[in-house]
């Protein structure tokens, strides 16, 4: 069922228009590929095949070139990112007081691998190095808002809350 | 020059040369795996740290990334570099397979020598091997990430020489490797110069798989056979077959600083191919079946006697060569115009574009003419007119490039098409202008020259005959630059552009491509370039060269040689009773008294008319080659007797009644004259293959047959023979072409003053293209990177790699006839039809149909008669 829903959305057709926006106003633009590339993910989500073909054929660039940034920079992804987006703390204050149970509790409620997405494509697990906020440890954050003296028991709420308000961010 | 010592040796280099490069032309060793002479400097590999000294102060440095400085001490061996050099070889070494016995770089890999020279003891670290799989996704190369050191040569070299940037680095830290984007097929235009470059055996070259090992490969320089360019090629020998072909890895060889192309690097398996014709064939019952030397000779020589008594000499007609080299084709007019006596021999260019010839020796003779192709590097501006340079010349794209590295070059690009030139966008203005205007477009060009006064007029007017002709003709209203933009379909601003960097250009290339030079109106085109030419022509150390490509790797030198009717070695105008007095002494032969026949068509419109009656063809499928193939189909069909000389059995060899096997461009000594008149030598590399001999050879055995003695022992007697008696090759020395070409021009040029320059105004003709509501389409023919007639198709790797000619149209007119990429379609004009996949483009303009004509097994001949070919397209069911 989910590999199902995940070709349907592969074989739907993208609006390029934006990204030709974007384009547009770099137009002769030296050393535009970074910015080009944060404004595409910020409209599309993510880098998807087709947007970097267009880059490349509009900047004439080499798509393995575009790619090779693209791969270089931790800020862009290649793959799509869920709706919401959890990032779990794992600095020294929050491994010290259990970031990993919390780590594993998220995985085991949304059935998911650290640094991906679930199949509904709701939600996004990562792990983040130090939040700067390790006497509310552990941390997390869940789209920006700050969740602080996590207990493994507390995950399964969060999600709920969240799923209840539906897909919107 | 720059002073300094490395290693207690006091050396003297250029300003901007890295200590690396010093220490190397100077005969000292500093390990290094990342740098390469003729690519940017990266300094990735961290092994070449030497000790710097300067003002007192000693540091350590990377000669690869540090320029030399007056009075610099650098000493490469101190312990300190030593045990610098030998931790990174460890780490380098951490993660490497040591899976040498195994790998076809082992004895020529710069990873191994490096831990052989610093004498390398298993090192400190555990060592995590890699295990990720071969990634095979294409006939010719190879990649194995596990032996990769990551030191950016490939991607260099596929950026900066070819042009491509196919791969990059993907991912970064410890999961790095070289990766095209999305992980998909290798789709670049393969010309093994990641192989070339590559110092592990990470790319590797799959047609040498486990052939041959570096050691056993015996290796003989020399020159291409397929394009105009010509490449110096090393070619690497096991018992007398051909294993690969390498470029020079000192870069000093010939002209092409060890760049190859795919036929180049790759096409050179038809030399062994099984399908070669090792013996002579004669026609018995409909069938050619094996004879002896002997009896194909006797056979010829009765034959050609019967038809010489019968019907006069000149009733055989001679086909020379553009891939034969000089003295095969010098022999065969020789043969031609004295034993059988005819004037009637040609070469295929010559046919295809009958006024070429005279162009080119009017651009020597006003000094126009370029005199070296690695010129170019030095050039502020390129103008490719109508030339597809990275599908027709790719190694010439690739000095464009060196051009706008070293250069900032400003490539200038007019076609009809939107051919493929990979290099940055700021460096390139393309002019694609609507077919049949070409010639207003480059009087449009002039005209912005003259009215901006872009140029010095009065300089121009004073060195040059004919300029207020040109001036008049230029006040014509058709060429206001409103009417000009809208006609050619370019922008106002490009056409301006255009015009300022020609004219301001200090050295200026323009390279006129054989989209003009073939195009029915090619002659107007081309003296309106050198119109152009001319006026921006400052003259001394500002200049203009002017570059007519040519399609093979000898269609040059067979003009040379004479293969043309109406001219005798050397472009001697036969008609000229002194020149055949001359030449009559020196061959002690008298030469065809028959009038030569002016304005009659050439060979094939004669052989139709069944004036002549024998057609004798070296080297050449012109069944297949020569755009018209209903008329030259039936000239074969009309001819009495047809001898065929070829190394494979060809369309046209497969008419014959006799076929004579002859040795490829490995099996004989000789030379080519490339498209800038530089005339290079061969070196055989192998033994003829089976029963098969050199031209020359077979032309010797001929002409002795039939009752005349050619005393030539060697392909050098030839050469002495033609620096002797043809004068534009006079003082060619055989001995001296050994590592240096002889440029014919250039010692024209030391000899004769340049002319003056006469505008040619022509008044513009009506033109050609014709709409044909029948046949809505212009078929277009163009040269193919892959391919390249006859020996690409025998060498197996490369049909592997394009096993396929598509006919490419403009996405629109896709659209509006329901045709989607890879339907098959028939393409019928006037003349046949072809059946063939559809790529649809956006390069091709609407109302053009493209199709390749170097993929020999398609006869898009068929097609085409004289001048534009309209064509129909229609999906087949």
């Amino acid at each position: 069922m989910g590999k199902r829903k995940k070709q349907a959305a592969k074989e739907e057709v993208i609006d390029l228009s934006k990204a030709e926006e974007i384009l547009d106003n770099y137009e002769g633009v030296q050393g535009a590929l970074i910015p080009v590339l944060q404004k595409i993910q910020y409209e599309y989500g993510y880098l998807q095949e087709e947007t970097i073909n267009l880059v490349a054929e509009r900047m004439n660039i080499s798509a393995s070139e575009i790619i090779g940034v693209a791969t270089f920079y931790s800020q862009f992804r290649l793959e799509p990112r869920g709706v919401h987006i959890v990032k779990v703390c794992c600095g020294t204050a929050c491994h010290v007081k259990g970031a990993t149970k919390i780590t594993k509790e998220f995985a085991n409620k949304l059935n998911v691998a650290v640094g991906s997405t679930t199949e509904d494509n709701m939600f996004t697990l990562e792990e983040v190095a130090c939040l700067g906020a390790c006497s509310l440890a552990p941390i997390i954050t869940l789209d920006g808002n700050v969740h602080g003296n996590m207990a493994p028991d507390g995950v399964g709420n969060i999600i709920q809350e969240t799923g209840k308000h539906g897909s919107s961010k | 020059m720059i002073n300094l010592k490395i290693d207690n040796k006091v050396v003297s280099v250029p300003k901007g040369t890295n200590i690396f490069k010093a220490a190397k032309d100077n005969g000292i060793y500093i390990p290094g795996l990342c740098y390469h002479p003729k690519l940017t400097q990266y300094g990735g590999c961290r092994l070449c740290m030497v000790e710097v000294t300067e003002r007192g102060r000693s540091r350590h440095r990377f000669s690869c990334a540090q320029p030399v400085a007056e009075g610099m001490v650098v000493k490469t061996k101190t312990p300190e570099t030593e045990k610098y050099t030998k931790s990174v070889m460890e780490y380098l070494l951490a993660h490497h397979p040591l899976d040498c016995p195994t790998c076809d770089k082992s004895g020529e890999c710069g990873l191994q020598e490096v831990t052989h020279d610093l004498k390398l003891k298993p090192g400190r670290f555990k060592s995590a091997r890699l295990d990720e799989p071969m990634r095979r996704d294409n006939p010719l190369l190879e990649y194995n990430s596990n032996r990769c050191i990551l030191c950016s040569r490939c991607v260099k070299v596929c950026k900066e020489i070819a042009g491509v940037a196919a791969i990059d680095y993907q991912n970064r830290g410890f999961k790095t490797v070289i990766g095209t984007a999305f992980d998909k097929p290798l789709d670049c235009s393969f010309c093994g110069g990641c192989v070339s470059v590559c110092p592990t055996g990470s790319w590797q070259d799959r047609t040498l798989k486990f052939k041959a090992r570096p050691w056993e490969l015996k290796k003989t320089p020399t020159i291409c056979t397929y394009c105009a360019v010509g490449c110096s090629l090393v070619i690497n020998t096991k018992d007398k077959e051909v294993m690969r072909v390498t470029a020079d890895e000192n870069i000093n060889l010939g002209i092409n600083e060890s760049n190859l192309c795919v036929k180049g690097k790759f096409g050179h398996e038809f030399i062994n191919s099984d399908k070669r014709i090792k013996t002579p064939l004669i026609k018995k019952g409909g069938k050619l079946r094996p004879a002896s030397w002997e009896d194909a000779l006797e056979h010829i020589s009765n034959r050609f006697r019967e038809i010489i008594e019968k019907s006069g000499g000149n009733a055989i007609g001679g086909i020379g060569s553009e891939k034969c080299t000089n003295e095969d084709n010098y022999l065969f007019q020789k043969l031609c115009r004295t034993v059988l006596g005819t004037n009637n021999v040609d070469n295929i260019s010559n046919m295809k574009s009958p006024s070429l010839n005279r162009l080119i020796n009017n651009s020597v003779a006003y000094g126009m003419a370029s005199t070296s192709l690695e010129g170019i590097e030095n050039a502020d501006t390129v103008f490719f007119v109508g030339a597809d340079i990275s599908e027709a010349h790719p190694v010439v794209g690739s000095m464009v490039r060196k051009a706008i590295r070293v250069n900032k070059t400003k490539v200038i690009i007019a076609n009809v098409r939107n051919v493929e030139f990979g290099c940055e966008t700021k460096n390139l203005l393309r002019l694609n202008y609507k077919l049949g205007t070409q010639t207003t477009l480059i009087n449009a060009m002039m005209k912005v020259i003259v009215d901006e006064k872009l140029v010095n007029l009065k300089k121009a007017a004073d060195k040059t005959e004919n300029f207020n002709e040109l001036l008049s003709s230029l006040r014509s209203s058709e060429l206001g630059i409103k009417k000009v933009s809208k006609a050619t379909n370019i922008p106002e601003d490009s056409i301006n552009a255009a015009a300022t960097s020609i004219a301001k250009a200090g050295n200026c290339y323009v390279i006129c491509g054989k989209d003009i030079e073939e195009d029915p109106s090619g002659e107007e085109t081309i003296e309106a370039l050198m119109n152009l030419c001319a006026l921006v022509n400052k003259g001394d150390s500002d200049k203009v060269s002017i570059v007519f490509s040519r399609e093979n790797n000898n269609s040059q030198g067979v003009n040379d040689m004479g293969v043309v009717p109406e001219f005798l070695p050397g472009y001697l105008d036969i008609n000229d009773p002194e020149n055949r007095e001359v030449v009559e002494g020196a061959w002690g032969a008298k030469l065809s008294s028959d009038p030569l026949e002016q304005k009659s068509g050439d060979i094939f419109d004669r052989a139709v008319k069944k004036k002549i009656k024998a057609l004798y063809v070296m080297g050449e499928n012109p069944i297949v080659n020569y755009p018209n193939g209903k008329k030259v189909k039936d000239a074969f069909k009309k001819a009495e007797f047809i001898v065929v000389q070829d190394s494979f059995l060809t369309e046209t060899a497969q008419l014959a009644d006799v076929v004579l096997p002859s040795s490829t461009f490995v099996e004989k000594g000789g030379t080519f004259t490339n498209m800038v008149m530089t005339v290079q030598r061969l070196h055989k590399a192998i033994p003829q293959v089976g029963d098969s001999k050199p031209d020359w050879q077979i032309i010797c055995a001929l002409a002795e047959k039939m009752g005349h003695e050619y005393h030539y022992t060697t392909s050098k007697d030839i050469v002495d023979e033609i620096g002797k008696g043809v004068p534009i090759y006079e003082g060619i020395e055989v001995n001296r072409l050994r590592r240096k070409g002889f440029h014919w021009i250039l010692s024209l040029y030391y000899k004769t003053k340049a002319e003056r320059y006469q505008f040619e105004i022509t008044s513009k003709k009506t033109s050609a293209i014709k709409s044909n509501k029948k046949y809505p389409f212009i078929l277009l023919t163009g040269s193919s990177l892959r391919h390249q007639g006859t020996y690409s198709r025998y060498s197996e790797s490369l049909v592997s790699l394009a096993s396929e000619c598509f006919v490419e149209i403009n996405r629109k007119d896709a659209k509006k006839a329901k045709i989607t990429d890879g339907d098959n379609v028939k393409i019928e004009s006037a003349q046949g039809n072809i059946k063939l996949n559809v790529k649809t483009t956006s390069r091709v303009p609407e109302g053009v149909a493209f199709i390749s004509e170097d993929y020999e097994w398609v006869p898009v001949n068929n097609l085409r008669g004289d001048g534009y070919t309209n064509v129909k397209i229609s999906k087949t069911k």
